[in-house]
């Protein structure tokens, strides 16, 4: 009963921040851009709390799975794979822009996941962007190399199908998050987080689920990526394969509470929140003023906001 | 290109990859006892470099004070500021089961020190210029800077020093204790705080010196510093945990391969074949190239 309550309240405030871009003026207001941001910090803090927050596996490799949906949509429309179609919103080349990463994840998790433990993992993973960083700029025409590839940005018209797409995603993050770690799949993944050798003992394919979650958590960044292509009309390492795609969603996990369901999102409405302002109000040493609330949060709220009133919220 | 390939080249390419790699070797020391004592992987250390290569080109600038000079104040400054960073941000972080904190921490003040640095130094690329910084030492048909022969020295004593001390004072016997088995070093009444602090202290301290070696030797811009930190990780991965000589001889190794790499092939994939042999030597040798005891990661 209280989880269909939850799941009630959860799709009304969806449906009600549906409505919003309907109400504001989604080309003037700042409102769509913050929210739309934030939709977008949301599907990655998810993402990227499905594999840290539950399995316990700190990955530092999501600006890669994120530029690398990125670079599927861009690449996609720019070679016209599906000739003549229409790419603006094409719900093909978003899937598409989603599978590449989960190829990728299968191939590059198999072996790490099941090699590297802890800290190793996250070097690896870190290491793995840092490859695909110069894969890209030396990709020569086939990427674009240091300027990347334009999309044809004069199918442009308002920031609403951004908008809805990013609310579609968050609510599909969350939902993913949410059904997983209610099942017997979630119960396998905090196994793991909790001991990687009782789980085993226990008869849990162990490489199995850490694959799985960290293939979910790529799709869910692929999407993004794509979606975000769609935003920018220009796919370039420095847009996409930049590290703060993935320092934001670990700090907004952790700053909201990881390995809960409604951590993330508090955490991604926050620290978007604190960004943008600190962005207006400071525009010179924003990103100062962001490294000294990082650094103040981590030393007093260590568990996130939703312990803060819950001591006893269970991880999990 | 082969043709101008000859062995005097090759060795030219090995001094200047040994010389440099140096610096990653003095900055994976750091991460090295850093993250054998404490498990922070310290992604702030090339941010502290960078800071401490702006001081030494501030020191010079202004006061006109040699860089190798500036080495003993900076050093100590370092060793000050390292002591300091550890009480004020990484004490509480210690003890908590979560990792992810120390490392956002460390990230945190990675954001902080290079947007402070562009704000007050810009994002141009500085380096120093003394009245030796073009001068060179000529063995044969070899031609060895003299500023990367002095860092490379630097390094060398620097490592001399904190392996000493490790090895011969009461608090670096201390030291190596904790990152050994911080329960057991704990059970024989070692303090974790005053040895976390002093591993803190040289692990700064060190950055501090190679800061020093690096303003002399190149050109730096605040967001160099992430880059470095990410080849000190190469490192200390390819030389293997708690070992001082091991993370400078991974260094070295990897300014060697980059070298060469960025001479056989080009600049830019040099980055990516560092790390390649980074995650190929992760997967297949965990505990590094040179430790012959095997330990779990």
């Amino acid at each position: 009963m209280r989880d269909m309550r939850s799941i009630i309240i959860a799709l009304l405030v969806a449906l009600f921040l549906a409505l919003v871009p309907l109400v504001s003026d989604s080309e003037k207001s700042y409102l769509i851009y913050f929210l739309f941001l934030t939709f977008c910090h949301i599907v990655l803090t998810q993402g990227w709390n499905l594999v840290a927050g539950y399995t316990g596996q700190i990955s530092l490799g999501t600006h890669a799975f994120f530029a690398l949906g990125a670079y599927t949509t861009a690449m996609i429309w720019r070679a016209d794979l599906f000739k003549g179609a229409n790419y603006y919103f094409d719900p093909i080349t978003m899937i598409l822009s989603g599978l590449v990463p989960v190829v990728f994840a299968f191939a590059i998790g198999i072996p790490l996941l099941g090699k590297l433990r802890g800290d190793y993992f996250a070097l690896g993973t870190l290491g793995f962007g840092e490859i695909l960083k110069v894969a890209f700029i030396k990709g020569g025409h086939f990427t674009g190399g240091p300027i990347g590839i334009m999309l044809p940005s004069s199918v442009y018209t308002t920031m609403r199908p951004h908008y809805w797409m990013a609310l579609f995603l968050a609510v599909l993050a969350t939902g993913v998050v949410y059904f997983m770690t209610r099942s017997r799949i979630g119960l396998a993944l905090v196994a793991i987080r909790e001991d990687e050798t009782a789980a085993s003992s226990s008869g849990i394919h162990v490489l199995k689920y850490k694959v799985l979650a960290f293939a979910i958590s790529a799709f869910l960044f692929g999407a993004c990526g794509s979606l975000y292509a769609y935003y920018l009309f220009q796919v370039s390492p420095d847009g996409f394969l930049i590290l703060r795609w993935t320092l934001y969603p670990v700090l907004m996990c952790v700053i909201g509470g990881s390995g809960t369901v409604i951590g993330p999102i508090l955490g991604s409405f926050v620290m978007t929140g604190v960004f943008t302002a600190a962005n207006i109000y400071f525009p010179t040493v924003h990103p100062v003023f962001s490294g000294i609330i990082i650094i103040v949060v981590m030393l007093f709220m260590p568990n996130g906001i939703v312990r803060l009133w819950n001591r006893e919220a269970q991880r999990g | 290109m082969l043709e101008y390939l000859t062995a005097g080249l090759l060795l030219q390419l090995l001094i200047n990859g040994i010389l440099f790699g140096t610096m990653y070797g003095l900055a994976a020391i750091g991460l090295s006892l850093i993250f054998g004592t404490m498990h922070i992987i310290f992604l702030s250390q090339g941010a502290v470099i960078v800071l401490m290569a702006y001081f030494c080109y501030w020191l010079f600038t202004l006061l006109h004070i040699d860089p190798y000079i500036s080495t003993v104040i900076l050093g100590s400054a370092a060793l000050l500021l390292g002591a300091g960073l550890y009480q004020l941000l990484f004490r509480r972080a210690v003890r908590m089961e979560d990792k992810n904190i120390s490392l956002l921490i460390a990230v945190g003040l990675m954001f902080l020190l290079e947007n402070l640095m562009a704000v007050v130094w810009t994002a141009n690329p500085r380096s120093i210029s003394t009245s030796y910084t073009s001068s060179s030492i000529s063995i044969g048909n070899l031609d060895i800077s003299f500023t990367r022969l002095m860092g490379f020295v630097i390094a060398i004593l620097a490592t001399v020093g904190v392996t000493l001390f490790l090895k011969r004072t009461l608090i670096g016997k201390a030291v190596r204790a904790a990152s050994e088995d911080i329960e057991a070093a704990r059970l024989v009444g070692i303090s974790p705080h005053r040895g976390n602090t002093a591993t803190f202290a040289i692990g700064i301290g060190l950055s501090g010196i190679a800061g020093i070696a690096i303003s002399t030797t190149y050109p730096f811009d605040p967001y160099f510093g992430f880059i470095f930190s990410l080849k000190a990780m190469i490192a200390l991965a390819l030389g293997g945990l708690g070992s001082v000589s091991g993370a400078l001889l991974g260094g070295i190794i990897l300014g060697v391969l980059e070298s060469w790499a960025a001479f056989f092939i080009s600049g830019g994939w040099a980055d990516a074949i560092g790390y390649g042999v980074f995650l190929l030597v992760l997967m297949f040798k965990p505990e590094g190239l040179f430790v012959r005891s095997i330990k779990k990661a």
